[in-house]
C-alpha cells in the first residue's frame, strides 16, 4: 500500500525533469502548505486541500476537504472513487495529476503543472500582443467587407434592378431599387413626382437624357428658331466649353441646344431656376456677327449690352391701321385716332382738377385727375384694358342733352349714326305733337291711318325746321363739339361718305411683343417715375419709358444693380404669349395674397 | 575669397545628401512635395473662382469633370502606396519622396475634391466617396501627427527598457507574488490569483487607446488588502509571519511596471489604429468611387 508520486517539471530548454518518491502511506493530504505529503505551489488551491486514500487493492478515494473541489476528468467533483488500474486524470488548480499503477501494484500519481504562475508568464508573441493584432477587426476584412458592400448596395443591386426591369411598364408601378443613392441632388418641385423614378428620364443607361424624354410631357413647346438657324448663331465655345462638348460627344452625348442644357435638374427642390443669361448670350451676345441678316441687335447684358426697346406703333390711325416696329429712340408718334392731352388732365391746378374735385365722394377722385383715375388695369395686374369712354370718361364729359322725367338721355358713344339720328329726332320731336298713336301696335279707328293725313302733317311740321338739328348735328361733330374734342371727324362728303364720319381708336394694351412687361411687379413705383405723362399734350406722344429708365433700377444678371435681371426675366426662350416662366415662389405669391388683407385695398 | 569658397562648395554636396538622408518624409527635399501641393491648392481655388460655371458649380460642369479626373487619378496613385512601401529604394524617386509626396499630394485632395463637388453634397453615393475620401484623409492626418509626436513620448516611457523586458519584468514580480502569497489562507490568496490571472495585454481597444483599465486586478488586489491590513501594525516587508506587506510591496511595484508597460501598449496603439482606419476606408472609397463614376455615367 504505497503511493508513487512523481513530480515532473520542465527546463528552459524543455526537457523534463522527474523526480519521483515513494511514500508508503495509506493516505496523502494534498495542498498549498508545506506539510502536506503533496505539496502544490498553487495559489487556485487551499493549504490544505485534499486527501488521496487506498480503499482497497483496486480503488483509491480522492476527496475535498474544504469547499473547494478538483476537477476529474473535466468536471468538477468533491470526492472520487478511482481504479489505478483503470487511470484518470485529476486537476488541482494549475496542476495535472496522472493517476496509473505499476506492475507492483502501487498507485502512481504523476504531477505537472501545466499553467504557468500567471497570465503574464504563459508564452507570448512579442509581434502580436505589443500590437492592436486581436483587439482591432483586421484590416483586410474590414477592407474587403465595406469595399463588397458598396459595391452591392451601390452598384449591383441598382444595375441588377434596372437589367430586370419589365420592357414596357405602361402601368409605371415598377421602380428600380436603389438608385436614389445616385441622384446626386433633390428634383426641383415641377418634377418632384419623377422623384425615384429615375427611368423615367434617364432612359437607356449610359445614354444621356435625350429630348424626347422631356417631350414624352411637353408636347407643345416651341422652337426657338429653326434649328439651321440655332445652329449658326451660336458662338464657337470657349477653350473649357470646347472642352466639355469633346468629352460629350467622344461619350455620345447630343450636341448643344438640348433641353436640359437650359434646363438644369437636380440642382435643389424648390423651383427649377429660370435658364442663367449666358445660355442666351451664347448665341445673342454675337449674333449679328454670326447671323448678318438678323433684325435682332445684339444683346449681351440688361444693364450694358442690349439694344433700345422698340414698340409696335400705329403710324395711320382708322378702320384699317398700319403699324411699324421702332426703335424708342427714333422716338415714335403712335397714333391711336384719338385727341387727348395727358397735362391737361393731370394738371393740379386746370379745369380737369377743379371738376374732379366735385366729383371726389362719387368716384373717389383725389384733388386732380390721377392715372388710375381713367386707367384701369387687366384682372392680372400685367397691363391695362383700354380707356372706354362710358366708364372712364363719361363722368366728366357728358354725352347728356335731354332729361326727361328725371331719366338722363345721352347721345350714344361710338355709333355717329345714331348719334345724329338721335339729334334729328330730338329737335323734330319737340316741335308739333307727335301723333298720339304712332306705334303700330296702338288701335286705331279704321281710316284714320289714311294715307296723307297725319304723317303728312307731323312730318311736315318737322320739316318746317330741319336746320335746327343740322345746326346741331354739325355743332356736335365739329371743332368744339362733344366729339370733335376728342376723335378726329370726317365731314360728310369726304372720303365719299355721305355723313359725318369719326376715325375708329384703336388702344394697343401691348407695344412689346417680344418681351414681357408686368405692372403688377412694379406696383411699388409711381407711374410717373416711367411715364412721363404730366407732360405729354400730345395724344400720339409714345409714353413708354425707354432702356435707360429701366436701368435705373434694372442690371444684368450678375450685376450689383437693384435688381439683377436675366434674359428669362423679360423674354421666353420657347415663344408664347404669356408671361415668360418665372420660378414660382410659393412663400412670395402668399405674400402679394395676403397683402390686401393686410393694408387694406390700394386704391 | 576664392578659396575659401571652393572648399565649401565641396562639402556643401555630402552634407546635403547626409541631411537628406536623416530628414523625415515631411521635410524632404526641403518641403518640397508641400510647396507642389500648396501650389496645386492655390491654382484649384483660383480657377474656381475665376471659372463662371452655370448655373453653379457642381461636377457636371467641365471644371467639375476635370477636377474630378484630377481627383481619381490622385486617389488611384495615393493608393499605389501600399505597393510601393514594399519595395524600398533610394533616390529621387525613392520611398522617402514617394511618402513625402503621398502625404502632401493626399492633403491637396481635400481642395480638389471639395471644389469637384461645388459644395454639393447630400445623402447619395457621390457623397459617400467624399466622406470615405475626408475620412482617409483625416486618418493620415492623424497618422502624421502621432508620427511625428508619440515617438519622443514612446522612447521616455520605456526607459531603455526593450518590451520583452517590460513583459519579463511583469513575469519577475508575478513569480516573486506567487511564492509570497503561498502562506495565505484561501480568500487572501485568491486575491492575488486575480492579480496574477489578468492578461496584461488584455482589455478592450477602448481601454488599449485611453491607458485606462478600471478593471485591473492588480489595482483591485491591492485595495482588498489594504483593507484588510489597515487596521494592524506594519511590521515590515521582512517579517516572516507578515508575509502580507511584502505582497503589498509586490503590487505596488506590479502597478508601476503595468502602468508603464499600458503607457507603452497606449502609444504603440495609437500608432497603428489610424491604419485600421486608412486602409480599409481606402478600399471602401475605391469601391464608392466606381459607383460614383458608374452611376453618373449611367444615368447620364
Amino acid at each position: 500500500m504505497s503511493f508513487l508520486v512523481r513530480q515532473i517539471s520542465l527546463t528552459a530548454d524543455g526537457r523534463e525533469i522527474v523526480r519521483a518518491a515513494t511514500l508508503p502511506k495509506p493516505q496523502l493530504s494534498l495542498g498549498r502548505s508545506a506539510e502536506n505529503d503533496i505539496h502544490l505551489p498553487d495559489l487556485a488551491l487551499e493549504p490544505d486541500h485534499a486527501r488521496i486514500e487506498q480503499v482497497d487493492e483496486r480503488t483509491i478515494r480522492v476527496r475535498a476537504t474544504g469547499t473547494l473541489g478538483f476537477d476529474l476528468e473535466g468536471r468538477t467533483v468533491l470526492r472520487a472513487e478511482i481504479d489505478p488500474a483503470k487511470g484518470a486524470e485529476l486537476r488541482f488548480g494549475g496542476h495535472r495529476i496522472t493517476v496509473s499503477r505499476d506492475e507492483d501494484g502501487a498507485t502512481i500519481l504523476s504531477i505537472r503543472r501545466v499553467d504557468a504562475v500567471s497570465e503574464a508568464s504563459e508564452e507570448k508573441e512579442e509581434t502580436r500582443v505589443f500590437s492592436l493584432r486581436g483587439l482591432a477587426p483586421p484590416k483586410r476584412l474590414t477592407a474587403w467587407g465595406m469595399a463588397l458592400a458598396i459595391l452591392i448596395g451601390f452598384l449591383a443591386i441598382p444595375i441588377w434592378s434596372y437589367a430586370s426591369r419589365p420592357a414596357n411598364d405602361t402601368r409605371n408601378i415598377y421602380t428600380v431599387v436603389g438608385d436614389k443613392a445616385w441622384s446626386s441632388g433633390p428634383l426641383s418641385q415641377a418634377h418632384h413626382a419623377l422623384e425615384g423614378r429615375c427611368e423615367t428620364c434617364h432612359q437607356k443607361a449610359f445614354v444621356s437624357v435625350r429630348d424626347n424624354a422631356c417631350q414624352t410631357c411637353h408636347q407643345d413647346v416651341h422652337d426657338h428658331a429653326p434649328a439651321v438657324r440655332i445652329t449658326m448663331a451660336r458662338a464657337e465655345p470657349g477653350l473649357g466649353g470646347r472642352f466639355l462638348a469633346g468629352v460629350a460627344s467622344a461619350f455620345g452625348k447630343p450636341p448643344e441646344g438640348a433641353c436640359v442644357d437650359c434646363h438644369r435638374e437636380h440642382e435643389g427642390a424648390g423651383p427649377m431656376q429660370p435658364a442663367p443669361q449666358a445660355f442666351c448670350t451664347d448665341c445673342h451676345g454675337t449674333l449679328k456677327d454670326r447671323l448678318k441678316d438678323t433684325k435682332l441687335g445684339n444683346a449681351a447684358d440688361f444693364g450694358t449690352s442690349h439694344p433700345q426697346f422698340s414698340a409696335l406703333v400705329q403710324t395711320v390711325p382708322g378702320k384699317h391701321p398700319r403699324f411699324t416696329r421702332a426703335s424708342l429712340d427714333a422716338k415714335p408718334m403712335d397714333d391711336s385716332g384719338l385727341k387727348f392731352p395727358h397735362d391737361i388732365h393731370l394738371s393740379a391746378t386746370g379745369g380737369a382738377a377743379r371738376m374732379a374735385r366735385t366729383m371726389k365722394a362719387q368716384y373717389g377722385f383725389g384733388d386732380a385727375l390721377a392715372c388710375k383715375d381713367c386707367h384701369k388695369p387687366t384682372a392680372d395686374g400685367v397691363r391695362f384694358l383700354p380707356v372706354e369712354m362710358e366708364r372712364d370718361c363719361q363722368m366728366c364729359h357728358s354725352l347728356a342733352f335731354e332729361t326727361i322725367g328725371g331719366t338722363v338721355r345721352t347721345l350714344r358713344h361710338g355709333q355717329p349714326d345714331q348719334v345724329i339720328a338721335d339729334l334729328r329726332a330730338y329737335y323734330r320731336s319737340t316741335g308739333p305733337a307727335q301723333p298720339v298713336a304712332l306705334g303700330a301696335m296702338a288701335r286705331r279707328r279704321p281710316g284714320d291711318y289714311a294715307q296723307g293725313q297725319i304723317y303728312h302733317a307731323y312730318f311736315g311740321a318737322a320739316a318746317a325746321r330741319p336746320s335746327r338739328a343740322d345746326d346741331a348735328i354739325r355743332a356736335v361733330f365739329s371743332k368744339g363739339g362733344a366729339c370733335y374734342d376728342c376723335h378726329t371727324v370726317a365731314p360728310p362728303g369726304a372720303n365719299g361718305n355721305a355723313n359725318w364720319q369719326v376715325l375708329p381708336v384703336h388702344q394697343p394694351m401691348r407695344y412689346m411683343m417680344n418681351g414681357w412687361f408686368d405692372h403688377a411687379a412694379h406696383q411699388t413705383e409711381k407711374c410717373e417715375s416711367c411715364h412721363a405723362a404730366p407732360k405729354s399734350h400730345d395724344a400720339r406722344q409714345l409714353l413708354l419709358p425707354d432702356i435707360d429708365s429701366c436701368r435705373t433700377c434694372h442690371g444684368g444678371e450678375k450685376a450689383k444693380a437693384d435688381v439683377p435681371s436675366g434674359c428669362a426675366m423679360c423674354h421666353s426662350y420657347h415663344i408664347g404669349d404669356g408671361a415668360p416662366r418665372t420660378p414660382a415662389d410659393r412663400s412670395a405669391r402668399r405674400d402679394q395674397a395676403d397683402r390686401p388683407r393686410k393694408t387694406g385695398p390700394e386704391i | 575669397m576664392a578659396t575659401r569658397a571652393a572648399p565649401t562648395r565641396r562639402t556643401k554636396g555630402p552634407n546635403r545628401a547626409k541631411d537628406a538622408l536623416h530628414d523625415g518624409f515631411l521635410r524632404h527635399a526641403g518641403f518640397r512635395w508641400l510647396k507642389i501641393a500648396t501650389l496645386i491648392c492655390v491654382l484649384a481655388i483660383a480657377s474656381y473662382m475665376l471659372v463662371d460655371v452655370t448655373p453653379h458649380h457642381n461636377g457636371g460642369s467641365w471644371y467639375g469633370y476635370t477636377m474630378g479626373t484630377i481627383g481619381v487619378l490622385l486617389i488611384l496613385w495615393l493608393t499605389l502606396l501600399g505597393l510601393r512601401k514594399r519595395a524600398m529604394t533610394r533616390g529621387r524617386w525613392s520611398l522617402k519622396a514617394w511618402t513625402s509626396a503621398h502625404v502632401y499630394l493626399g492633403l491637396s485632395l481635400i481642395v480638389i475634391a471639395t471644389l469637384h463637388t461645388g459644395f454639393q453634397l447630400g445623402w447619395n453615393v457621390h457623397t459617400l466617396a467624399y466622406a470615405l475620401m475626408m475620412l482617409v484623409i483625416l486618418s493620415g492626418l492623424f497618422g502624421i501627427t502621432v508620427y511625428a509626436t508619440l515617438p519622443a513620448a514612446l522612447s521616455n516611457n520605456r526607459a531603455e527598457m526593450t518590451q520583452v523586458q517590460m513583459l519579463d519584468a511583469v513575469r519577475a514580480i508575478d513569480r516573486q507574488l506567487h511564492d509570497a502569497a503561498q502562506p495565505l489562507p484561501h480568500d487572501k490568496a485568491a486575491l492575488v490569483r486575480q492579480s496574477l490571472e489578468q492578461d496584461p495585454f488584455g482589455g478592450s481597444l477602448l481601454n488599449r487607446l485611453s491607458g485606462r483599465y478600471p478593471r485591473c486586478a492588480t489595482a483591485r488586489a491591492q485595495a482588498a488588502l489594504r483593507q484588510w491590513t489597515g487596521d494592524q501594525p506594519d511590521t515590515g516587508p521582512n517579517s516572516s509571519n507578515h508575509p502580507l506587506e511584502r505582497i503589498d510591496a509586490l503590487l505596488e511595484r506590479k502597478q508601476a511596471m503595468l502602468a508603464r508597460l499600458r503607457r507603452h501598449l497606449k502609444l504603440k496603439a495609437l500608432l497603428e489604429i489610424w491604419l485600421y482606419v486608412h486602409v480599409p476606408a481606402t478600399f471602401a472609397l475605391l469601391a464608392a468611387l466606381s459607383a460614383h463614376i458608374v452611376s453618373v455615367f449611367f444615368y447620364w
